[in-house]
């Protein structure tokens, strides 16, 4: 990375910074199996702006590598994960995040799941409590149609069962 | 309980209907930039075939079209004829081509055989298009004099969108 940094230097070049976008670190910079597992982590939250729904850590393209790097660079120089999301928002803006933020038309993303799932569990609870409540008025309209005796069509019904 | 179920069901499926319509026929690669009206991001980077340095913060002044494009990209073969010709029609307006994921030798082959009128500077590992939020080549950023983005165009630009574009870096 210092490498990196030493040969845009010596070629006169400058990128544009990090720091222009979310300021100086603000974590501890990472090294080692750490910085690549960070770097995966926060990869998977990422969308990659030239493929189908997919994170930069899966996708196969050059702009996700590029990306990844980035990512892999602002953590080994202490940048902390919201400082890395901010940063990509700010130049993609929202559609950069895989997982959508509490605000605008995506607070819908988030309730709407919880509403249906809340709206299940009412219906469950009231079909459940009908059938608990069912057999009982069942056996209530069963009593009356006992006495009823003298109903003709049922005593055809006896006498035939009767015969068999 | 029913009838209170079912309102709430049909308010539900209604909210549901209306975030996946409000996102049919959208362009799912298209960017909203959020850098429009925002400072653009300075970079100084190297130019292919001259060596020469070109810093951004150094084209205050007079409009400038940053156009992030690369040989390996078939819409900026269509595209570069149309940048090249308004580069040359329109003096006072700085043109900066900025080629990422390539190769000096490629672009200056593909410069010498279709022509070059502006810079073209090499982007090191995507950092500038990253830093402009570029989603995919061509894409153009338009910065007024006062250095803030003012437009963004993804794909190949025509003549006229082009000078539609400009239009709003020139108010």
């Amino acid at each position: 990375m210092i490498a990196t940094l030493l040969l845009l230097v010596l070629m006169q070049v400058k990128v544009p910074d990090a720091e222009q976008f979310v300021g100086p670190p603000q974590g501890t910079p990472l090294a080692g199996p750490q910085l690549e597992r960070r770097t995966m982590e926060i990869s998977s939250e990422l969308r990659c702006p030239v493929c189908q729904g997919l994170a930069i850590g899966d996708s196969p393209s050059l702009m996700a590598a590029n990306m990844k790097a980035q990512v892999r660079e602002m953590l080994s120089r202490g940048y902390t994960e919201q400082q890395i999301l901010s940063f990509f928002e700010k130049s993609y803006g929202q559609f950069v995040l895989l997982k959508p933020k509490f605000q605008g038309v995506n607070t819908l993303v988030w309730i709407l799941p919880v509403l249906a799932m809340a709206l299940g569990f009412v219906l469950v609870v009231s079909k459940a409590k009908k059938l608990e409540t069912a057999p009982a008025a069942h056996a209530a309209t069963a009593a009356p149609a006992a006495e009823a005796d003298d109903d003709p069509y049922l005593a055809r019904v006896r006498e035939m069962v009767e015969k068999q | 309980m029913n009838r209170t179920v079912l309102i709430i069901g049909v308010i539900i499926v209604a909210l549901v209907v209306f975030v996946l319509f409000a996102g049919l026929g959208k362009d799912p690669q298209h960017i909203d930039s959020p850098l429009i009206g925002k400072p653009a991001p300075s970079f100084a980077l190297k130019a292919v075939g001259t060596g020469e340095t070109v810093d951004l913060a150094t084209l205050r002044g007079k409009p400038v079209i940053v156009n992030f494009w690369a040989t390996w990209c078939g819409p900026c073969y269509e595209e570069h004829p149309t940048l090249v010709a308004n580069a040359r029609n329109l003096p006072n307006v700085q043109f900066v081509g900025v080629v990422f994921n390539d190769t000096d030798d490629k672009i200056l082959r593909f410069l010498s055989e279709r022509g070059s009128a502006y810079p073209n500077l090499l982007d090191t590992n995507g950092k500038t298009a990253i830093a402009y939020g570029v989603g995919g080549v061509p894409e153009t950023y338009f910065i007024n004099p006062a250095g803030v983005v003012v437009a963004k165009f993804e794909g190949p630009l025509s003549t006229e969108l082009l000078q539609e574009n400009l239009a709003k870096a020139l108010r």
